[in-house]
C-alpha cells in the first residue's frame, strides 16, 4: 500500500472507526498505564507503612488519605456523564455532517470487488481464515472467544484492583488482555485493513497494491513435510482398509504434534503463572475446574500466533489433517 | 506515616470544577447545532446559491430586454400602418358597441331570471323525480298502492313554487307562482333565448374582431420574440424568485428508467441549471453567458439549452437531462455528485467533446443522426477505417454473417430434401404392401405430403439463393482484394507497405500493425504467393497522361480519392490518396481497374470455397464468362462472387479513357522511390508462417484473401463496449497511473482544464486508440503472439480520435425503456435505412442530399464561381422531383442506355460522371425510399395520369416554349450533338418518364427556392390571382389564354415528342454557357 492507496483507504468513511482505533487504543493503553503506575507507587507507600496499613485505608488500595472515600452519584458522577454525553454528541454530529454514508453502485454479481473485505470489525476473523479451516476460524474460534470472555469472572479470583487502575496487582490479567486483544485481535484487524491487498495478498507498507500481482507460494501440511504416506500403516491394517491407510496415518500423525503443543504451551503457561509469589498464591486458591478452564483457553489463544508463525514463516498449512476438519 | 506523593494534593473528584470544560463543550455543541442547521439549509443545497445568483443576473438581463422591447413596441405601435389597422379596429368595435351593450343587458336579465328560479326548479325536479321513482317501484298487481302513489305525484305536480321574479325593467315581482311544469318550461326557454343572444352578439362584433386580429397579426409580424409585458412578467418572477428544488419526474408506463435506480426518471439538474427551465426562460429566449454578464467556465449552468431545436423533439418533461447527458440526476449536494463523476456512479456526465455519445443509445440504428456531427463522424470512421473488419457492431454491415447463415440454411435444406426424397419411395412401397386400404392410404398420403414439402424446400432454396446473390453484391471489404496482389502490385513494395503503412500514405485507411521484420516478410510472402497468377492480364498500350489528368479531375474521381501530398492534397478522404500509386501498381492492372473496378480475375465459389478458373468452365463446355447475369457456379449451381468486393463504382469509361487515366496515375510517384529487393517473397517456407500471422492479425476482416474468405472477425464485439464495467477494461500496468491521473507519457491527465484521473471508459478508449499497444507496455510475453494485436488506426484529422471515442462511449447496453429507442415506423425509417447506403457509396462526395450538407466536389477549386454549373445535381428534393419508378432504373443504369454507356443518362453535358454502382435490388429499394421520404412523398407511389394537352394548347405552349423571353432550348439539351455543345440542362424528352408534375410546376415558377444559385432563371412566371402567368412579353397566341400558363408549359413539356423538339431546335438561339448550378 503506497501513499495514495493509504490515503484512499484511510479516507473512506467506512474506515473512520479503524483509523480512530489506531490512535485511541495506544492512547488509552498509555493513559491507563500512567494511572496504574501512579497508583502502584501510592500502593507501595501505603503498603510499606504499617500506620497506613492499619488505618481505614486498606493496605493494598491506593486511597489518598485526604480524599473522600465515598462520594455521591449526584453531582459527582452525573456531571461527568453529562459532559461525556455532550462530547459524544458533538463528535457524532460533526462526523455525520462531514462524512456521507459510504454508498456504492448496485452490486453486480459478474464483477466482484478485489479485495472483498469484511467490515473492519470482522477483518480479524477474516484474517484468521488464512490460517485455519473456515470451520475453525469462522465458528469454533469466535465461539471460544465469547465463551472465554464469559468465563473470565468465574476464573478470576484475584480480589484486588476493583475500582482503580493498577498494574502490579493485576499483572497476569493485564498481560492476557494485551496479548489477546491488542496483540491478536487489533493487530489482525490492522493487518486485514492495511496489509492485505488485492487477492488477499500480503503487501508491506509502501508496496503498491497491484491487482495484477502474481505470487508463488506453496503451503504444505505438516505430514507432507514428514513424508507420512501410510505405507507402514497399510501393513498393519486389514486389506479392506488398506487404501485408506494414508488418511488414517495422517490422522494419527497429527495428534502427536498437537499433543506436544498442548503440553509445551501448558508448561509455558504454568511457568508464567508461577512467576511471582502473588500469582502462586492465586494459583493455589483456584479450583481444579477453574485451572483447567483457564489453561485450556490460554493454550487455544496461544495457538493462533503459533499457527500464524508456522504459516507465514514455515509455510505449514495444517498440522492435523482429518477427513472432517483440519487444524 | 510515610509521605504521600505530591501529585495528588486534593481529591480531584470532589474539588475540581467542571465549569470550563462544560462551558467549552456547550459552546461547541451550539456551534455544531448551528452548523447542522446551516448544512441543512445551504451546505447540502448548493443550488440555492446558484438560483439566487441566476435570478439576480436574469432580472438585470430582463431589465435591458424589457427596455429594448418597449422601445421596439412603441415604434411599431406608432407606425402608420399599425395606426391605420388599429383605428379601423377601434372604429368597428365602437360601431358595434351600442347594440352589444343592449344585448349584454338582455343577457344579464336572463341570467338573473335563471338564478331566481334555480332553487325552485331544482327543488321541483328533485321532488317529482323522487315521486316518480316511488311510483315505478310498486309492482303492477298492487293496484291500490299504485294509485295512491300516482295521486301523490299528481298532487305534487299541481302544487306551486314561489319565486321572486326579476323583470326586464329591473323591478322584482314578489312571490310569483310556478307549477313544476312551468318551472321546467321557463328554464328551457331561458336557456334557449340566452344562446340565441350570445350568437347574435358574436355576429354583431365579428367585423371588429377580424380587424383587431389583423392589427395583432401586424404586431406579431413586426415584433419578434416575447412582448414587453411577457418579459416584464418574467422579470417579476425572477425578482420574486423563491429558491425551490426543480425536479423532472417521469414514470414511463410499464417500464422503468434503470440507470436512475429503477423507479423512473427523477432529474433535479435544473435546480442548478436553472436557465434550462422553460417556465422561467421560455423557448423564445436563448440565454448565453454573455447575456447574463458571466464569462467564467463554471458559469455555464445558467445558460438555456444551446440547441432549442433538439429540445423541441426531446422535451424535458419526457426525457429529462440525465438519460442523454449521463450524470446522477438525483444528486444535488455537490457538482461532483450531480455530474456523477465519482467512482460509484456508473453513468458519469459525458465530457463536452463526447456529448453526442448520449444520442447513440437510442439512435443506435442510425448511420446519420441530426445534430450529432461528432457521433456521425465517429460512426463513419468506424465503418471506413475498417474497425468493422475486426469488431462486430450490431447494425453495422453484417452481410457476411447473413451470407454464412444463408449458406448454412441452403446446406441444411439440401440435406432435408435428400432425406425426403429417400423417404418417398420407401413410404410408397409400404403403401403397396400395406395389409388394408386404410393403412395404404395413410402411407400414400404421407408420401404425397413429402413430395409437396420437397417442392416447398426448392422454393425456399431458390429464395435463399436470390438472397445470397444480393448479399454477395452487397458485401464490400474495406481494403482491396489481395488475391490480385500478384497481378497488381510491385513485389518489393508489399513488405515496405506493411511495415511503413502511414509513412507511405499518411491518409490511408489501413492501420499500422506492430510487426517485427521477419513477420513483415512472412506476411508479404504469403500475400504474394497466395495471389492469383492466371489468367494473365491483357497487355495494354500506353495512353495519353495529360488527357488522363483532365479526365481524372473532370469525371469526379476526386469526390472520393485525393491527389497530392501535404498542403497540396485535394479531394475526398473516402478512398485512397493516389499520390504515390505509380510506385506500387502495375499499369495493366490500373487500366482494368479504372475501366471496371468490379472485374474479378477469377470468380469465387463460396460453396466449394475456392476461386474458379477457365478450366472449371471448360469442363462444362461453358465460356469463361461471369458477371451479375452469369453468377451461377458451373460445378454446383450456387451463387458465385463475381465482383470485386469494393465500393468503387464503374465510371463507364471507354477503354481508351481508362488507359489515359491509368497512364496519368502511373506517373504519380516520388522520383527517387526505390525498394529493397525482396527475394524471400518467393520462399515457400515463409508461406505457412505468413498465413498463420495473417489469420492472427485478422487481415481477412478487411481484405479478400485466398483461403481465408470465411475468416470471422477477430476482435471483440463493441456494440455495448461503452457500458463495459471498468474492471473489465484492462489498463494493465497503467491501472495505478490511470487512477492517479498520470498519462502513459508521464504527463498529468487534463480534462476541462482540471487534472483528473483517467481510470474510466473514456480514458481507456482514448489511449487505446491513440496507441493500441499501450496496455502492453512493460508486459512480458513468452510468446510474442500473445501481445495485443490491435493495429494503430490512422486517425490523422484532429477530431477523429474524439469522434471514435464518442461513438464507443455511446455504445451502451441501453438502460432506457424500449419506447425511448429511435425505431420509427413511418417514413423516417426509410431515411434511417437510406443513410446507410448513401454513406456506404459516398453519394455525398458528389451530391448535396441534406439541407446544409456540403459535398466534397463543392469545395474543390475547379468547381468554384462560374464553374459551379459543372457540379453534379443537388438532390435535396429528388424524391419529389422524379418518378421513383424511373429513379429505380436510373440507379441501376445511370447511362439510361444499354448500348451507349459512356455518357451520363440525364445530364449528358456534365463532365463529371454518375457512375454505375451495381447496387443490389435491396440497396436500390432503400435509396429510392430514402429520397421519397426525404421529400415527404407518399408511399407507395401511384403513377398519376399523364397530363393531357389539346392541339390548340400545344400551339400556344410552343410559342411560350420558344419565346425569346424564355428560350428553353437555349440551355436544355436535345440530343442533337451540335446543339448540345452549349447545353447546361437536361433534355425535355426525359421529363415524361422522369419528373413529377407538381414538382416541375414548382420548379419552373421558382427554381431558386428549390436549389439556390441554380442556372435556371427564376421569375419566369408571376402570380395573377389563382394562377401563374408568364412574366416576359406574352406571345400573341397566349394573349387571351385564361388558364395557368406555367401548368400549360409543364403539360407541353410532358407531351413533347422527339420530332417536335428536333423541329424547334432551329427556332431557339443557342448560347454560351452561363453561370450557376445546373439544377433540374
Amino acid at each position: 500500500m503506497d501513499w495514495r492507496q493509504i490515503w484512499e483507504v484511510v479516507s473512506t468513511p467506512d474506515n473512520v472507526p479503524i483509523v480512530a482505533l489506531l490512535f485511541l487504543v495506544p492512547f488509552y493503553t498509555w493513559y491507563a498505564f500512567r494511572q496504574a503506575i501512579a497508583n502502584d507507587q501510592l500502593i507501595a507507600i501505603i503498603g510499606s507503612d504499617p500506620g497506613y496499613a492499619k488505618s481505614k485505608y486498606r493496605k493494598t488500595q491506593p486511597w489518598d488519605p485526604k480524599w473522600e472515600r465515598e462520594v455521591h452519584t449526584w453531582p459527582y458522577l452525573m456531571r461527568m456523564e453529562f459532559l461525556v454525553a455532550i462530547i459524544i454528541t458533538i463528535i457524532l454530529m460533526v462526523w455525520s455532517l462531514t462524512l456521507n454514508a459510504p454508498l456504492e453502485e448496485p452490486s453486480n454479481p459478474n464483477v466482484t470487488m478485489n479485495p472483498a473485505k469484511a467490515p473492519w470489525y470482522f477483518l480479524g476473523l477474516q484474517e484468521m481464515l488464512v490460517y485455519f479451516d473456515p470451520w475453525i476460524a469462522g465458528v469454533i474460534m469466535p465461539t471460544l472467544i465469547i465463551v472465554g470472555l464469559m468465563a473470565v469472572p468465574y476464573i478470576d479470583n484475584n480480589p484486588l484492583g476493583n475500582g482503580y487502575y493498577t498494574y502490579r496487582q493485576r499483572r497476569f490479567a493485564i498481560w492476557t488482555f494485551l496479548v489477546g486483544f491488542i496483540g491478536l485481535w487489533v493487530v489482525m484487524i490492522v493487518i486485514g485493513t492495511f496489509i492485505r491487498g488485492p487477492g488477499w495478498m500480503w503487501f508491506w507498507p509502501g508496496q503498491t497494491w497491484d491487482a495484477e500481482r502474481v505470487d508463488y507460494a506453496v503451503n504444505r501440511n505438516l505430514d507432507e513435510v514428514f513424508g507420512i504416506n501410510g505405507h507402514w500403516l497399510a501393513h498393519l491394517l486389514p486389506a479392506s482398509s488398506a487404501p485408506n491407510a494414508a488418511i488414517w496415518a495422517r490422522v494419527i500423525f497429527g495428534i502427536f504434534p498437537l499433543a506436544i503443543f498442548f503440553v509445551l504451551a501448558g508448561l509455558l503457561i504454568h511457568k508464567i503463572c508461577m512467576m511471582s509469589e502473588f500469582s502462586q498464591k492465586l494459583y493455589k486458591r483456584m479450583s481444579i475446574l477453574q485451572l483447567v478452564t483457564m489453561y485450556t483457553f490460554l493454550i487455544l489463544m496461544i495457538s493462533l500466533p503459533v499457527k500464524i508463525l508456522l504459516r507465514l514463516v514455515f509455510t505449514i498449512k495444517y498440522i492435523w489433517v482429518t477427513p472432517w476438519f483440519s487444524i | 506515616m510515610a509521605d504521600l506523593p505530591p501529585n495528588a494534593p486534593k481529591d480531584p473528584i470532589v474539588t475540581s470544577s467542571f465549569s470550563t470544560p462544560l462551558m467549552i463543550c456547550s459552546v461547541l455543541l451550539m456551534i455544531t447545532v448551528a452548523w447542522s442547521l446551516w448544512d441543512e439549509m445551504y451546505g447540502l443545497r448548493p443550488w440555492r446559491a446558484y438560483q439566487t445568483r441566476f435570478a439576480k443576473a436574469y432580472a438585470t438581463y430582463l431589465d435591458k430586454e424589457v427596455g429594448r422591447q418597449k422601445k421596439l413596441e412603441s415604434d411599431v405601435y406608432s407606425a402608420p400602418e399599425y395606426k391605420k389597422l388599429a383605428a379601423e379596429a377601434d372604429f368597428l368595435e365602437a360601431a358595434a358597441k351600442a347594440k352589444d351593450d343592449a344585448i349584454a343587458k338582455q343577457i344579464a336579465v336572463l341570467d338573473s331570471q335563471r338564478a331566481a328560479i334555480g332553487d325552485a326548479f331544482k327543488d321541483a325536479r328533485g321532488k317529482i323525480g323522487h315521486l316518480v321513482y316511488m311510483l315505478e317501484i310498486v309492482p303492477e298487481k298492487d293496484k291500490s298502492e299504485k294509485e295512491s302513489r300516482l295521486k301523490d305525484l299528481n298532487e305534487a305536480k299541481a302544487g306551486t313554487w314561489k319565486v321572486d321574479w326579476p323583470t326586464a325593467d329591473g323591478s322584482i315581482e314578489k312571490d310569483k307562482k310556478f307549477t313544476a311544469d312551468q318551472l321546467n318550461d321557463t328554464f328551457t326557454s331561458l336557456m334557449a333565448e340566452r344562446a340565441k343572444l350570445v350568437a347574435e352578439r358574436g355576429d354583431n362584433d365579428a367585423a371588429g374582431k377580424v380587424a383587431r386580429a389583423k392589427a395583432n397579426v401586424y404586431l406579431s409580424d413586426h415584433l419578434p420574440g416575447l412582448s414587453a409585458a411577457a418579459l416584464e412578467g418574467l422579470r417579476t418572477s425572477a425578482r420574486d424568485w423563491d429558491e425551490t428544488l426543480i425536479q423532472i419526474n417521469v414514470n414511463p408506463s410499464g417500464s422503468s428508467i434503470n440507470n436512475l435506480g429503477g423507479a423512473g426518471l427523477v432529474d433535479r439538474c435544473q435546480s442548478c441549471h436553472i436557465g434550462t427551465d422553460q417556465k422561467l426562460v421560455p423557448p423564445q429566449l436563448t440565454l448565453t453567458k454573455a447575456d447574463l454578464g458571466m464569462a467564467k467556465s463554471n458559469d455555464a449552468p445558467f445558460t438555456s439549452h444551446p440547441e432549442p431545436d433538439l429540445i423541441k423533439t426531446h422535451t424535458l418533461e419526457r426525457f429529462g437531462c440525465s438519460p442523454c447527458h449521463g450524470g446522477n440526476g438525483r444528486a444535488i449536494d455537490s457538482v461532483t455528485r450531480g455530474h456523477g463523476r465519482y467512482e460509484h456512479w456508473l453513468w458519469p456526465l459525458y465530457y463536452r467533446e463526447n456529448f453526442d455519445a448520449g444520442c447513440q443509445q437510442c439512435h443506435a440504428a442510425d448511420m446519420v443522426t441530426d445534430h450529432a456531427e461528432v457521433l456521425n463522424h465517429g460512426r463513419q470512421l468506424y465503418r471506413q477505417r475498417g474497425c468493422i473488419g475486426c469488431h462486430r457492431y450490431q447494425g453495422f454491415d453484417n452481410q457476411d454473417e447473413q451470407l454464412v447463415s444463408a449458406r448454412q440454411q441452403i446446406t441444411q435444406l439440401g440435406s432435408d430434401k435428400l432425406q425426403d426424397e429417400l423417404d418417398i419411395p420407401r413410404l410408397q412401397k409400404l403403401g403397396d404392401n400395406a395389409p388394408d386400404n386404410e393403412a395404404a392410404n395413410r402411407y400414400y398420403a404421407q408420401a404425397n405430403n413429402l413430395t409437396v414439402s420437397v417442392s416447398r424446400i426448392d422454393a425456399q432454396s431458390a429464395e435463399l439463393e436470390r438472397r445470397s446473390h444480393t448479399l454477395l453484391e452487397e458485401i464490400k471489404k474495406v481494403g482491396p482484394d489481395l488475391k490480385d496482389a500478384r497481378l497488381k502490385l510491385r513485389k518489393e513494395w508489399i513488405p515496405y507497405w506493411i511495415g511503413h503503412t502511414h509513412e507511405f500514405r499518411p491518409t490511408t485507411k489501413m492501420p499500422q500493425f506492430r510487426l517485427a521484420d521477419d513477420q513483415v516478410q512472412a506476411i508479404a510472402a504469403f500475400v504474394w504467393q497466395s495471389g492469383i497468377t492466371s489468367p494473365v492480364l491483357e497487355h495494354q498500350p500506353a495512353g495519353n497522361a495529360t488527357h488522363g489528368k483532365e479526365l481524372f479531375e473532370e469525371r469526379g474521381c476526386l469526390a472520393c480519392h485525393s491527389m497530392g501530398e501535404g498542403a497540396n492534397k485535394m479531394g475526398g478522404t473516402f478512398a485512397a490518396n493516389l499520390s504515390r500509386v505509380g510506385e506500387k501498381e502495375n499499369y495493366d492492372y490500373i487500366v482494368r481497374w479504372v475501366h471496371n473496378p468490379r472485374q474479378r480475375t477469377r470468380p469465387y465459389c463460396p460453396y466449394e470455397k475456392r476461386d474458379l478458373g477457365p478450366e472449371d468452365y471448360a469442363k462444362h463446355n461453358l465460356p469463361y464468362v461471369f458477371d451479375l447475369d452469369h453468377s451461377k457456379c458451373p460445378n454446383d449451381g450456387h451463387e458465385l462472387a463475381v465482383q470485386q468486393p469494393t465500393v468503387m463504382p464503374s465510371l463507364r469509361l471507354s477503354i481508351e479513357d481508362a488507359r489515359d487515366i491509368a497512364s496519368y496515375l502511373i506517373t504519380q510517384k516520388h522520383p527517387d522511390a526505390s525498394y529493397a529487393a525482396a527475394d524471400y517473397m518467393d520462399d515457400p517456407a515463409l508461406k505457412p508462417k505468413g498465413e498463420e500471422l495473417v489469420k492472427h492479425f485478422g487481415c481477412a476482416g478487411c481484405h479478400e484473401i485466398s483461403g481465408l474468405e470465411d475468416e470471422g472477425r477477430i476482435g471483440t464485439e463493441l456494440t455495448n463496449e461503452g457500458s463495459k464495467p471498468i474492471e473489465r477494461l484492462d489498463f494493465a500496468l497503467y491501472t495505478e497511473d490511470a487512477k492517479r491521473g498520470v498519462l502513459p507519457d508521464g504527463k498529468p491527465s487534463i480534462r476541462n482544464g482540471h487534472e483528473v484521473a483517467w481510470f474510466d471508459s473514456k480514458g481507456f478508449f482514448e489511449h487505446k486508440l491513440e496507441n493500441p499497444g499501450v496496455y502492453d507496455q512493460g508486459k512480458y510475453h513468452s510468446n510474442p503472439m500473445d501481445a495485443l494485436r490491435m493495429p494503430k488506426p490512422n486517425l490523422y484529422e484532429p477530431g477523429d480520435l474524439e469522434a471514435l471515442v464518442t461513438f464507443l462511449l455511446g455504445s451502451t447496453d441501453p438502460t432506457l425503456p424500449q419506447e425511448y429507442m429511435y425505431k420509427p415506423q413511418d417514413r423516417r425509417r426509410y431515411v434511417q435505412e437510406g443513410w446507410w447506403v448513401v454513406t456506404k457509396y459516398n453519394c455525398i462526395g458528389c451530391h448535396q442530399i441534406g439541407i446544409g450538407q456540403r459535398s466534397i466536389l463543392m469545395d474543390l477549386p475547379m468547381y468554384q464561381a462560374e464553374n459551379k454549373q459543372n457540379l453534379p445535381p443537388v438532390l435535396t428534393t429528388e424524391g419529389a422531383r422524379v418518378n421513383p419508378e424511373w429513379l429505380k432504373g436510373f440507379l441501376a443504369n445511370p447511362s439510361l442506355s444499354t448500348t451507349d454507356t459512356n455518357r451520363n443518362g440525364v445530364r449528358s453535358y456534365l463532365q463529371v460522371r454518375m457512375p454505375t454502382f451495381y447496387l443490389s435490388d435491396d440497396e436500390i429499394r432503400k435509396l429510392v425510399l430514402f429520397f421519397e421520404a426525404m421529400s415527404s412523398q407518399p408511399e407507395p407511389y401511384i403513377q398519376p395520369k399523364p397530363p393531357a394537352i389539346t392541339d390548340t394548347e400545344r400551339a400556344m405552349a410552343r410559342d411560350l416554349f420558344t419565346s425569346p423571353a424564355a428560350p428553353c432550348l437555349k440551355c436544355h439539351a436535345t440530343g442533337n450533338a451540335e446543339h448540345d455543345k452549349n447545353a447546361i440542362a437536361p433534355n425535355f424528352l426525359l421529363a415524361k418518364d422522369r419528373l413529377q408534375t407538381p414538382w416541375t410546376t414548382r420548379w419552373i415558377t421558382d427554381p431558386a427556392k428549390i436549389i439556390p444559385g441554380t442556372a435556371m432563371p427564376s421569375g419566369l412566371f408571376k402570380r395573377d390571382g389563382d394562377h401563374w402567368v408568364f412574366t416576359g412579353p406574352v406571345p400573341t397566341a397566349l394573349q387571351h389564354y385564361t388558364g395557368d400558363q406555367a401548368d400549360l408549359l409543364v403539360r407541353y413539356m410532358f407531351n413533347l415528342t422527339p420530332q417536335e423538339q428536333a423541329a424547334l431546335v432551329g427556332r431557339t438561339p443557342t448560347s454560351t454557357k452561363s453561370s450557376g448550378n445546373g439544377g433540374n
